[in-house]
């Protein structure tokens, strides 16, 4: 439990410092909500729901590849012509969701192993 | 969330070596103009650099690390007085036929197109290569 905990507590501790934590819908009831009060309060961060980081996290990655897409659309529309600009927002908001899928497998691969535990 | 480690600073440079470049190809493209909106030939602009301080960070030991990215300090005019060619039919011809020619030198303005996109091209490397940096470490996961 204390491995799911801390992947918990980990992302939390930047995810904190983000903007647009905006709600997703259908997040809520497709997750299941793990609770990580102990984890979290040993690392000095406040206690949160498994269920809500990923959501700020999903959140964050959707508020880039947004921002990625105004600023390619401002290229495309010539508003602006910063090429580069539009490149790099598009590879952040790559390397964002990167970043979001590799947690998720994560933690679908830690509750799998769980639920081998009782064979 | 800044998954990839210094593309600001980066992106800073992208932009100006592109200002750069704009720069140069309005000198090149004003090689032959013999009469400016103030009515004088075309005088060569400069781009000048400077640093521009983009956050301080602040570490836990105490020791601040600043992050500085460049950007366009002025866009300035070369005084230095271009070619005066012998030519009574043009149109811009003083009394005596003689013509201002622009004080462009094409083989200058060469030089500084091939720096210009050396350097965006050194900079985005960077950016290549921090965008590969964040790509490994997320295969620590797999």
């Amino acid at each position: 439990m204390s491995l799911i905990g801390s992947i918990g507590s980990l992302p939390s501790a930047h995810l904190q410092r983000l903007p647009g934590a905006g709600g997703i819908g259908g997040t809520d009831t497709q997750l299941p909500t793990i609770r990580t009060d102990g984890v979290g309060g040993a690392s000095g961060v406040a206690p949160a729901d498994f269920g809500s980081v990923l959501e700020k996290m999903v959140s964050a990655v959707d508020t880039k590849q947004k921002e990625a897409a105004d600023v390619t659309r401002k290229v495309l529309l010539g508003d602006s012509d910063n090429l580069h600009q539009s490149v790099i927002a598009m590879q952040e908001a790559g390397v964002a969701f990167q970043l979001m899928v590799e947690t998720r497998n994560k933690v679908v691969e830690s509750y799998q192993e769980l639920m081998r535990m009782p064979a | 969330m800044n998954l990839i480690s210094g593309i600001d600073v980066t992106a800073g440079a992208l932009n100006a070596q592109k200002t750069r470049l704009d720069i140069v190809a309005q000198n090149i493209a004003n090689t032959q103009t013999t009469r400016g909106p103030d009515g004088q030939a075309y005088q060569r602009r400069v781009v000048s650099f400077e640093t521009e301080l983009l956050r301080h960070q602040q570490q836990a030991s105490g020791a601040g690390q600043s992050l500085q990215s460049v950007k366009v300090a002025q866009i300035s005019t070369d005084k230095t007085p271009g070619q005066r060619v012998f030519d009574p039919q043009h149109p811009d011809a003083g009394p005596d036929g003689m013509v201002q020619m622009p004080n462009v030198n094409l083989a200058f303005e060469m030089v500084d197109l091939i720096t210009a996109s050396r350097a965006y091209e050194a900079n985005l490397s960077v950016v290549k290569n921090a965008r590969q940096m964040a790509a490994k470490t997320l295969e620590i996961g797999k």
